[in-house]
């Protein structure tokens, strides 16, 4: 997987904005504050993971994967910023979730949170990754018991998939994102 | 036709004469858009003492002080610093959109967080949160000259009007499909303008909330709209590569300018309504006569990107700003590069000139904004202190505050 540095000025967001060309892909990535979401999409760019610091905004990467343009938004997770995911819906081609698998005091909350997203609207029908991530820690949880206390089984309305992954080491990560380009043209057509 | 007084305009150096005409007070201009402090006074004071029957022998004296009184503001030298005076951290997620008032006393922010604040700039008070959209507020707007009203273009698609004095909302304008990413009001401040991504830019008239007029042609997303100074035209660039130039009162297109070969990213009239820039993906800038919507002068140099654009006010320069890193000066009458300002380590997003010409400042991915020289391109001061990316950057109409707004979800004030 090779990356482009992606500029993020607010011109090339509204270029990210409108509804992309058939080898275009929209991913959102989203997931609780600290779940690691940004050092999985720094992994993915092939960039610097060592100070990664709460995001409080959005950050967005451009990847080249298996003749897609990934174009993945970035989004803080923290509690008080999580009511302005919506402004990010818009046009969505994959939402990718991401969990910390060794926080087990919130896996509820995040459970919460993952069914809410699956509620909207705007995100009917747009495939769904789960990432069991964090696995590099020995105190994580397996992806499947994470799936079974979620209730993914349970999902009827899209296609989804959970892969657990170390956006650390980077193990997983590109079995995750093969599932992605696969999936793709489920909501693209 | 009787003239009541006449009003000094500093920026761009002019002479605004107050009439009566049949029971009416009016206004009219005269540009002195050339006036240097080397200007030989007489010549001038004749040259319009022959032009405009309003002036008249009695008046010679009056005009040839107000003459000087500019000339004595041009000289003026700028050699401002400027320091940080506040952060600004109210906002809690990235800042879109920066705009001052015309006399620099309050300015407003746009951001994630789907609010508009009003800021007091002396003290960096904030006076009103605009709440109310449901979605980023992308572009926002004062009505200058008068600053009494406040728009707001939100990727909710709708529009807001805005008390800047009491912060109450007079009316939302519903209508576009996708989220409005541009805007403006008219001269007069009668209508708001709004451009979006669903491809059509619409009027809507301030007094009854209604739509005037939707400017249907692109066929790709409206990302950058201005009106000439008279009001009477309104351009929109877009990103199917063309800039459209319509007629205000009917709607109709005029022209529509066809020539860049990339997506254009900003279009905007110089003061005396005479030539347009517009900048694009294509690395170029062009202008355009915006009379006949001829292309009269391709501007290249730029390695990639041009991001945005803009004229001075008297129309003598346009600068550039590009991804490469670089932003460069032009002569709008030699069409030729005058200065290439190079330093930013990442690209440049927002270009503007103070009110006098002798100042650009630029706003970069680097997380810096830097004041430059506009004539020898020199780097005067980088204004340090974001933690990340400036999206947008403002000067008032003194030339002596700057505001930026950033990804970092802070706005500063420099003075």
């Amino acid at each position: 997987m090779c990356s482009t540095e992606l500029s993020e000025g607010l011109l090339s967001i509204l270029r990210k904005l409108k509804s992309v060309p058939d080898q275009e892909v929209r991913i959102l990535l989203l997931g609780l504050d600290n779940a690691g979401k940004t050092t999985l999409l720094k992994q993915l760019a092939s960039e610097d993971i060592s100070h990664i610091t709460p995001t409080q905004g959005f950050n967005i990467k451009s990847v080249q994967s298996q003749g897609f343009k990934l174009n993945v938004w970035d989004i803080g997770g923290q509690r008080k910023i999580r009511p302005y995911w919506r402004n990010y819906f818009e046009n969505t081609d994959v939402l990718i979730y991401v969990i910390d698998s060794a926080d087990r005091k919130r896996f509820e909350e995040t459970g919460q949170e993952l069914a809410e997203l699956l509620d909207e609207e705007k995100l009917s029908g747009v495939p769904v990754l789960i990432f069991a991530n964090k696995q590099d820690l020995f105190t994580a949880s397996p992806a499947s018991e994470i799936a079974e206390g979620l209730n993914l089984h349970t999902i009827r309305d899209r296609v989804w998939q959970i892969q657990s992954c170390s956006a650390l080491t980077g193990e997983g990560v590109q079995d995750g994102m093969n599932w992605v380009c696969k999936n793709v043209n489920a909501k693209k057509k | 036709m009787k003239l009541k007084r006449f009003l000094l305009r500093y920026y761009p150096p002019g002479i605004i004469l107050e009439y009566e005409k049949g029971g009416e007070m009016k206004t009219k201009s005269i540009d002195l858009l050339d006036l240097t402090p080397a200007t030989d006074i007489d010549k001038l004071v004749e040259e319009i003492r022959r032009a405009e029957p309003l002036v008249t022998t009695s008046r010679i004296q009056q005009v040839k002080y107000l003459i000087v009184r500019l000339q004595e503001k041009l000289s003026q030298q700028d050699d401002h610093k400027f320091y940080l005076f506040k952060v600004l951290r109210a906002h809690i997620l990235p800042l879109t959109n920066v705009a001052f008032n015309k006399s620099g006393s309050s300015f407003i922010t746009g951001s994630y967080d789907r609010t508009c604040k009003v800021w007091d700039t002396a003290s960096g008070e904030e006076l009103h949160t605009l709440e109310g959209h449901r979605n980023v507020v992308y572009a926002i707007a004062f009505n200058n000259p008068y600053g009494d009203k406040i728009a707001t273009g939100s990727f909710d698609k709708t529009c807001k009007l805005w008390s800047a004095e009491t912060g109450k909302c007079y009316h939302t304008f519903r209508g576009h499909t996708a989220e409005i990413v541009c805007l403006s009001f008219n001269p007069q401040s009668t209508l708001v303008a709004t451009g979006s991504m669903d491809t059509t830019a619409k009027l809507w008239d301030i007094q009854t909330g209604e739509e005037a007029v939707t400017l249907t042609g692109h066929s790709a997303e409206i990302i950058s709209l201005s009106f000439n100074t008279t009001g009477d035209r309104i351009i929109t660039g877009s990103f199917d590569h063309t800039v459209s130039v319509w007629d205000v009162g009917s709607g109709r297109r005029v022209n529509t300018l066809i020539g860049h070969r990339g997506e254009i990213s900003s279009a905007q009239f110089n003061w005396d309504c005479s030539l347009i820039a517009t900048g694009s993906m294509d690395k170029t800038c062009m202008l355009w006569n915006a009379l006949n919507g001829k292309c009269v002068a391709t501007l290249t140099g730029h390695e990639d990107e041009v991001l945005d654009v803009c004229f001075d006010y008297t129309g003598q320069l346009i600068a550039t700003a590009s991804a490469d890193g670089t932003a460069r000066v032009y002569s709008a009458a030699t069409k030729k590069c005058i200065a290439k300002l190079a330093g930013h380590e990442s690209e440049i997003s927002k270009i503007c000139f103070n009110a006098q010409g002798s100042r650009i400042l630029t706003g970069s991915a680097d997380k810096t904004a830097r004041l430059w020289d506009s004539h020898s391109g020199q780097c005067l001061q980088v204004l340090e202190g974001h933690t990340d990316e400036i999206f947008s950057c403002a000067f008032n109409y003194e030339g002596t505050t700057v505001i930026t707004g950033s990804k970092d979800n802070t706005c500063r004030i420099w003075r």
